[in-house]
């Protein structure tokens, strides 16, 4: 390991290459974890399998030459200096072992655990896998840490003649036609992507897959140096205080300090890829935002070729789908049947077990009638529209509605049967998804508004229904539980005038509807000036779980889910979109 | 639930109050499924019906409140009815149709939406469908085009729809070289459907014929230790033996086997495979070789 001579070279760093622990991003990558995951962690480096590739330091026995630490001959100089130690060496690997299950029993600090790691048991220093290790897990403790960009592995059309394969200029076509799916072997893919990389870079690459079988995904770490070694000069720190360690290495380059970190998710059976946004690990932070982009285009354009053989090419398309969730990832671009059919058709793709589900135990041997709750909340909902339609239609009788409502008892009566009502309508427009606890939620939402002012141009459906929620909303305010609230979502569509104007509306969870009131006043004003203004509108849903935001808005009954657009169910499976006669634009349907 | 009925001394009155609400509402649950049950069976009985339709016939004398009993009576035996007859039909066809509505209010074409089902067996049991919704986006064109589907991603479902369900052609007015072929789509789906699915079933066989399935069984004489899926399409397993071996084997769609490879401490280890593939030619013959052993 101790090469004295360093040839560039294109290889990729070694998995057992050991990083001084003096190093500020070990200290880093350590410190991040919680105490009782470094030490279930550092169990897993005193596993006999993981020895080849961290080993500990242990005192050599005397009458014992299969030691694994045989093959680290720059580890006896240490040897002498055991007795004033204060973290002194095991004699054996189980001993080691008892005192780490030990910790893990008794209480204490995370700095315990990091300083006996650092300084004693591995004060050789960690091996880039280990650091790997300890990255992956704190990615599994805190899930939302990254953010994920999904792409979809699309086959591009094998060119007819060499002539024109030979032509970069040639745009490149998909293949809409295949029936193949790519394959992808985990070997063949980074033996092809480390092929990509740059000479004067080198990457350190982990596969893992998230314990328990949790996510059906496998996950690639990729950490890349900027060095043209792939030896240890490669993360050797200008510091000095490696020098202390090691007097033979006292480079003066450092490039850990510039490192990044990557990270890819190959779901299973799904012809998808999830990429990390880069993290920088090392100390500095120096990275600019355009570098760490930079180094994901490498990647996004990396990874096609990886993939692709001889008469077998694929390119990677961005989907619109961005999020900290993978769970939600997986949900819409998974192996499961839930791909494309979210909001209220996931009732035909869920399990048997799940409540609600209006074709669930469907088989054709079920000889009970089934009862679909939906069909009930469907009759209920014409009912109610109906009644709409006339209440609002009539405006006196609006009136007089409104004044004997408000004082009676029977309103009481009514609010619990329209909540019941909003909540059934919830159901089936939202099916079994979107529920707050589902954990499955995006943390954002946006939304770019390309229709024609609404109310203008009467020939389209969705803008006719705007004009109209604009009329009624006072009957409907007075309809609905929550008296004087505007509707939501006719709120933030109806601000529409402002072009330009970036809106933001927050749903943490069912609250804040601070923007509802300045709804209905600007329409009247702008009519009948352009017959097809479209000022570019932007919405940003926020919040911790944003669809189950909007569902409790509809079962609370403040967004009239009978007018709710479609993409404010979630159902498009898109983090970003366009929308355009109401509904995401240039999303044919499921993606097809 | 019956064993926690009887009352434990240590418990307090009130869980054991619980304890019965709770085994009293599992028993209504369980009689009210019977009674559905029942009511589905008398329903649907042919002499019902008959008997509902005389006296509706002839009951111009009774009373009112009788009729509209015997009315609303026969409107669910219409009901079961229909029932009855759509999963025989689905039983039967393995593809149905139906019409659904898209709640979006946006939606193209009304939100008219054209389902359909498809039923795929597998273990001798029903699995639950697979769906597929169509719509009508084009405007000026009856052309379908996939709107939401509970297809699995290994299933070349874009595939398929771009060969058979093309998006109708912009520049001329639907010329007659982009013909959308729904009968030939949903044919050359279910078969994949059907193959994947068979693929998945033959794979499970293969783990029970090498005694993978039985956990207690300590002392089995075959020494694959390991047989699972590999690759997205189910298309290839992944074997491990014992002694540290390592098999793949890729079988065609409807499940032939393409080729297999072993590899053992010494490179290719073509013993084994011949020994566990005979002259077998399809899956399933592996799967009774290894039954045979």
């Amino acid at each position: 390991m101790a090469a004295r001579l360093s040839v560039p070279t294109t290889a990729r760093l070694p998995s057992s290459l050991r990083v001084s622990p003096s190093n500020p991003a070990v200290l880093r990558v350590l410190n991040r974890l919680s105490r009782p995951s470094l030490l279930s962690l550092v169990l897993d480096w005193l596993d006999p399998k993981n020895q080849r590739l961290c080993p500990p330091v242990l005192r050599p026995p005397p009458e014992n030459p299969d030691d694994p630490e045989d093959d680290d001959d720059d580890d006896d100089d240490d040897d002498d200096e055991f007795f004033d130690d204060l973290y002194p060496p095991a004699r054996s690997l189980a001993k080691l072992q008892e005192t780490y299950e030990d910790m893990q029993t008794r209480k204490g600090s995370r700095r315990e655990v990091v300083d006996r790691v650092l300084e004693g048991d591995w004060r050789h220093g960690i091996s880039l896998y280990q650091l790997a290790m300890a990255d992956q897990q704190y990615l599994y403790d805190h899930p939302g840490s990254l953010k994920w960009a999904c792409y979809k592995i699309a086959k591009l059309q094998t060119p007819d003649h060499e002539d024109m394969a030979d032509d970069d200029d040639a745009p490149e076509k998909l293949d809409r036609e295949t029936l193949a799916v790519p394959r992808f072997h985990p070997p063949t893919f980074l033996q092809n992507l480390q092929a990509e990389v740059l000479p004067d870079v080198k990457a350190h690459y982990n596969f893992d897959r998230p314990r328990g079988g949790r996510q059906p995904l496998l996950l690639l770490r990729i950490f890349v140096l900027e060095s043209p070694y792939n030896t240890e000069l490669a993360v050797t720190s200008a510091a000095g205080s490696a020098a202390v360690n090691r007097p033979g290495i006292g480079k003066t380059t450092t490039t850990f300090d510039v490192s990044r970190t990557i990270y890819i998710a190959f779901p299973d059976d799904s012809p998808h890829v999830f990429v990390s946004k880069p993290q920088s690990t090392g100390a500095g932070g120096s990275a600019t935002a355009g570098e760490t982009r930079s180094l994901r285009a490498l990647v996004v354009e990396g990874v096609p070729k990886a993939l692709s053989r001889p008469r077998e090419r694929y390119a990677l398309r961005a989907t619109n789908l961005e999020t900290k969730n993978l769970d939600a990832m997986l949900a819409v671009k998974g192996a499961g049947r839930t791909n494309a059919a979210q909001g209220g058709w996931s009732i035909y793709a869920a399990g048997d077990k799940a409540e609600g589900a209006v074709v669930a135990n469907d088989s054709p041997l079920n000889a009970l009638l089934p009862t679909p709750p939906l069909s009930v909340i469907v009759e209920e909902d014409k009912d109610e529209k109906g009644d709409t339609t006339l209440e609002a239609s009539v405006e006196v009788r609006q009136q007089e509605a409104k004044k004997r409502k408000r004082p009676l008892d029977p309103e009481e009566a009514k609010e619990g049967k329209e909540r019941k009502r909003s909540k059934l309508v919830a159901q089936a427009r939202f099916g079994d998804s979107a529920q707050i606890d589902d954990g499955k939620g995006i943390e954002r939402f946006d939304i770019r508004i390309e229709d024609p002012f609404p109310g203008l141009l009467p020939v389209e459906e969705d803008n006719e229904d705007e004009r109209e929620a604009d009329g009624h909303d006072e009957a409907r305010g007075r309809k609905k539980s929550n008296k004087g609230r505007k509707n939501n979502v006719d709120a933030s569509l109806l601000q529409e005038e402002d072009p330009d104007e970036d809106e933001e509306q927050r749903i943490p969870d069912n609250s804040t509807r601070d923007e509802t009131a300045r709804g209905g006043d600007k329409q009247h004003s702008s009519e009948g000036t352009n017959n097809k203004w479209r000022p570019i509108v932007r919405l940003t849903f926020h919040g911790p779980h944003v669809f189950a935001g909007v569902r409790q808005l509809v079962e609370a009954g403040v967004i009239d889910s009978a007018r709710m657009p479609g993409w404010m169910t979630g159902e498009e499976g898109v983090s970003v979109g366009a929308v355009r006669h109401g509904r995401i634009r240039g999303h044919k349907g499921s993606g097809m | 639930m019956a064993a926690r009925d009887s009352p434990f001394p240590d418990l307090s009155i009130a869980d054991q109050l619980d304890n019965e609400i709770a085994n009293l509402r599992a028993q209504v649950e369980s009689l009210r499924k019977d009674l559905k049950l029942q009511t589905a069976t008398l329903m649907t009985s042919e002499s019902t019906r008959q008997l509902l339709q005389i006296s509706t016939n002839k009951g111009a004398r009774s009373n009112r409140a009788d009729d509209a009993t015997k009315q609303k009576l026969l409107e669910r035996a219409e009901e079961h009815n229909a029932h009855k007859q759509q999963s025989l039909y689905r039983a039967c066809a393995s593809i149905t149709t139906f019409k659904a509505r898209d709640p979006d209010p946006n939606a193209v074409d009304g939100g008219s939406i054209l389902g359909l089902r498809f039923e795929v067996m597998s273990k001798s049991r029903f699995l639950k469908p697979y769906y597929v919704m169509l719509n009508r986006p084009y405007s000026n064109s009856r052309h379908l085009r996939i709107h939401r589907h509970t297809v699995p991603q290994c299933i070349p479902l874009s595939g398929l729809a771009a060969r058979h369900l093309p998006a109708p052609s912009i520049k001329n007015d639907g010329g007659t070289s982009k013909m959308q072929d729904l009968s030939q789509f949903v044919r050359t789906l279910r078969r994949e459907l059907v193959r994947y699915q068979n693929r998945i079933a033959v794979i499970g066989d293969l783990r029970k014929a090498a005694g993978l399935e039985a956990k207690n069984d300590t002392d089995r004489e075959s020494e694959l230790v390991n047989i699972s899926l590999a690759g997205p399409m189910a298309k290839q397993i992944h074997m491990e033996w014992s002694d540290g071996r390592s098999g793949r084997l890729v079988m065609g769609d409807d499940g032939e086997i393409l080729k297999m490879a072993v590899q053992g401490q010494n490179g290719q280890d073509r013993e084994t495979v011949r020994n566990l593939l005979g002259r077998s030619v399809r899956i399933e013959e592996v799967v009774k070789q290894l039954e045979g052993v």
